[in-house]
């Protein structure tokens, strides 16, 4: 493979015009590629204490869903929450209806659970089952809330629809409630929300925390959700259901993302609390100093060139604080750019004109690394292949369970330590290379 | 019986996949959503098989769905060709292209004049059955593209047919026969298909001697041979020492060559120090000796015997895989299959003081009166990692031994 003709099948970001059109993969042949929305919608309905999940779709689908809950305990491991109809050609020929519903039958009478998401996959959506109508008839017939949650991998990019979906469908479950202090907070797929910052603060404020949807609630959780004063949402998945809370509801919602840039951290944190009613905790202004000196101490990654590919973090809010940083974007993998990135791309493009691909794509990248010769690469890859070739990897998943003024600081530490890192890989390397070092 | 609760029998597309995985020099580019590829590589890291620059999506979109258009294949077919060279690219449908039709077989014939590696499609997406339906399926393309003949004859070698690497034990089973016959026969394996080979030992197949068939659904691929290339097989596997020492025998008397006599007298006197446990079954007052056996076909019926061997009645005998596959003669021992999760549970519940062959689901679900060994897939408390612990040959024999010592512990 030819790492110039790649890139040459690649645009820059500022000649992206349509994302959906213009954002392509590196080549035509990929691996391991994207994860698919089952695997979202299994990731959402894993944190709902009291809910199954019933998954319509082939013998393989539902093989490797399960395989992965298996060691769970959120799951409840082999006899768990996660279970599956398994469809054969006769289903695809008749339909999946009457299978769905005797299994159906089955469940309840051996688990009687609080509620049901039916999790539809490729097949069922190809040829048409009407899941919607289907959960509909079987929330009637067994008085608990059941959900279709379509998961066609076809229709969509990556496994976060799937999340998105399966949090959205919730809203089915969700009961008039009078008002009170709490908030709710949306999206959260990593982590558990007591060990954040922002959860430490909001208990500090003594601000109670109802339903944290995805990542740990109950189906009661969720039935008393409209009870919350403000909707947290902590990642974009959670907005269709804020909306929707919102419009049926009233409840107001604030965009409290992992954000990297101390900024953004400080308008979230003022957005929160100025809905909430409530002074702004002064131990903020403490944080955000902690955060902004570690920020300072960051000033050193000028010119540190890298390419970023899949981090917990907003692709392009961190990729932006990094430019701002002075370091230098040179391929951006992502899933896509929203119109919410708007302000983040302009600070990119201000430093600099990325490469603009797909994710997940990692056998091709080999070439890339040669052409673009990158210090640091962030997100996953294998370690020892990319020290080889001069470059260390910003560890980031701790930040996933981050929320607030700790993923600026703990984010400047990875990229000062990576940078460092990768500065001692490169001395190693022309050490060996001139035959006086030790081997990497 | 409609829901499934714990892990589904993998698919007949599931089958397939673990078997090209299998051949190096190959690549697999699979026609259809990513997601799945991605997913899959929990359970192949676990069965240890490597996917790197082995395997690819092409992910497919809406309009690939509703137009048919498979250009995003015929591309990554000619960009796998020109990057990895591979002598072979295995194109495999989703249970995506499958549903809506798509003709793999016309694409790769289309796009074959373009390439240098030989495109081999498989358009099995899922639904033809389970994984028995797609390592017949396997077997029979794979010797019928590439063990195609011309290849050198090598005098004193052979080849094993069936080889799963989804079954449990399965690389330790092939190292246990080809311990068995250097030892018996001086005789060396050329290729095991499908264990960690290549395009090049599939090639070399034709040149071998004999065709070791372990697996039912390797038998039309081992006809095909002998009709073609007038390689002969034998069907069986050398579960138990009597087991060993038969099967020994009838590879012998197909080649005309005589059994290491070495061999032979360790057999037998294995095989006579089993005496000893008929005599305990009218030793217990309280209890029978009596077995549950669940897994690969072959593997329930050569351990049955085995058991049978020591006067372990086998009370259940069901394989994990449909049996449809295996051209089961009307009247052949009585092993059955059920697609019924829930009857299988119902029995497993009912078991009390028995000796349980099964896999790790089993082993959760029967009571502490029981004794479990674990022999067959899916592996859920573990790992398989030693390759000196087989199932088949005296070894097997001795482990599967060790259990039901302890298991007679437990008889009153």
């Amino acid at each position: 493979m030819d790492g110039k003709e790649l890139l040459s099948r690649l645009k820059r970001l500022s000649e992206i015009e349509n994302p959906g059109k213009d954002i392509h993969g590196l080549t035509y042949a990929q691996f391991p590629g994207t994860h698919c929305p089952l695997m979202g919608a299994a990731m959402a309905v894993r944190g709902i204490r009291g809910a199954y999940m019933m998954i319509v779709g082939t013998d393989e689908c539902s093989y490797y869903t399960k395989h992965m809950t298996i060691h769970s305990e959120d799951w409840g491991g082999l006899m768990g929450r996660c279970v599956s109809v398994t469809i054969d050609q006769h289903d695809v020929t008749f339909g999946c209806a009457r299978k769905t519903e005797e299994a159906f039958a089955e469940l309840m009478e051996e688990a009687a659970p609080e509620a049901v998401y039916i999790v539809t996959t490729c097949v069922p959506e190809i040829i048409g089952d009407d899941f919607d109508a289907i959960a509909e008839r079987l929330s009637e017939q067994y008085k608990i809330p059941v959900m279709a949650v379509h998961t066609e991998h076809f229709k969509c990019e990556n496994h976060m629809p799937g999340v998105e979906r399966a949090i959205t469908a919730s809203f089915r479950m969700m009961e008039e409630r009078p008002r009170n202090n709490s908030v709710n907070v949306i999206g959260q797929r990593m982590g558990r929300f007591e060990d954040t910052e922002l959860y430490r603060v909001l208990r500090d404020a003594g601000v109670p925390v109802g339903a944290q949807l995805p990542s740990g609630c109950s189906v009661e959780d969720i039935r008393n959700a409209a009870s919350a004063a403000v909707n947290i949402v902590v990642n974009d998945i959670g907005l269709p259901l804020a909306r929707k809370m919102k419009s049926r509801f009233g409840t107001p919602y604030v965009f409290f993302d992992k954000f990297t840039d101390p900024e953004h951290i400080a308008t979230a944190y003022e957005n929160l609390f100025a809905f909430l009613g409530v002074p702004m905790p002064d131990e903020l202004g403490e944080l955000r100093r902690n955060a902004e000196a570690a920020v300072e101490a960051a000033g050193t990654l000028q010119g540190v060139p890298f390419i970023y590919g899949n981090t917990p973090f907003r692709c392009f809010e961190a990729c932006g604080f990094m430019a701002t940083l002075g370091m230098q974007p040179q391929l951006i993998q992502c899933h896509g750019i929203a119109d919410a990135d708007s302000e983040d791309v302009e600070r990119i493009k201000a430093a600099a004109d990325p490469y603009i691909t797909q994710v997940a794509n990692i056998a091709p990248l080999q070439y890339i690394y040669d052409e673009l010769k990158p210090k640091l690469y962030l997100g996953h890859e294998y370690a020892e292949r990319l020290r080889k070739k001069g470059i260390a990897i910003v560890h980031t998943d701790a930040g996933g369970g981050m929320l607030g003024f700790e993923v600026a600081t703990y984010f400047a530490q990875q990229l000062i330590g990576a940078t460092k890192e990768a500065a001692e890989i490169n001395t190693a390397k022309e050490a060996e290379e001139s035959g006086r070092g030790m081997t990497l | 019986m409609s829901l499934t609760r714990f892990l589904p029998v993998p698919s007949d597309r599931m089958g397939i996949l673990w078997t090209l995985l299998n051949i190096e020099g190959s690549v697999i580019v699979e026609y259809g959503p990513a997601g799945t590829t991605h997913f899959s590589m929990g359970l192949y890291g676990e069965l240890g098989i490597e996917q790197e620059n082995r395997l690819f999506t092409t992910h497919m979109r809406e309009e690939d769905v509703i137009m048919g258009d498979t250009t995003r294949l015929e591309k990554a077919i000619l960009e796998v060709d020109e990057n990895y060279s591979p002598k072979v690219i295995f194109v495999v449908a989703s249970s995506c292209s499958a549903v809506i039709g798509t003709d793999l077989r016309g694409v790769c014939t289309m796009v074959q004049p373009k390439t240098k590696a030989k495109l081999v499609a498989f358009e099995q997406g899922g639904f033809r059955g389970d994984y028995s339906f797609g390592l017949k399926a396997a077997y029979d393309l794979i010797a019928g593209t590439l063990a195609a003949g011309g290849a050198e004859h090598r005098p004193g070698t052979y080849n094993i047919l069936g080889a799963s690497s989804g079954a449990y034990r399965c690389k330790a089973d092939v190292l246990e026969i080809q311990r068995l016959m250097t030892e018996a026969f001086s005789m060396k394996c050329l290729c095991a298909m499908c264990l960690e080979t290549s395009v090049e030992a599939l090639e070399a197949m034709t040149g071998a001697d004999i065709n070791l068939v372990i697996r039912r659904e390797a038998l039309p691929a081992a006809r095909m041979m002998e009709e073609k290339f007038g390689i002969p097989y034998i069907y069986g596997v050398p579960y138990g020492y009597r087991g060993t020492s038969d099967w020994l025998a009838v590879i012998g008397e197909k080649l005309g060559r005589i059994v290491n006599p070495k061999v032979v007298g360790e057999l037998k006197r294995k095989t006579m120090s089993l005496m000893q446990y008929r005599m305990y079954s009218r030793m217990f007052r309280r209890d029978t000796m009596k077995a549950y056996l669940y897994g690969e076909y072959e593997t329930v019926s050569g351990l049955s015997q085995f058991l049978s061997d020591m006067g372990i009645r086998a009370a259940h005998r069901i394989s994990a895989h449909s049996l449809a596959p295996l051209e089961l003669r009307e009247g052949a021992e009585e092993i059955t299959h059920t697609e019924s999760e829930k009857q299988r549970i119902d029995i497993l519940r009912g078991l009390e003081r028995t000796l349980v062959l099964a896999d790790d689901t089993a082993g959760r679900l029967i009571s502490n009166t029981n004794t479990f060994v674990r022999i067959s897939t899916p592996l859920i408390d573990g790992s398989q990692v030693a390759t000196h612990m087989p199932l088949v040959g005296p070894r097997g024999a001795d482990m599967i031994r060790e259990y039901v010592d302890s298991y007679l512990n437990t008889l009153r």
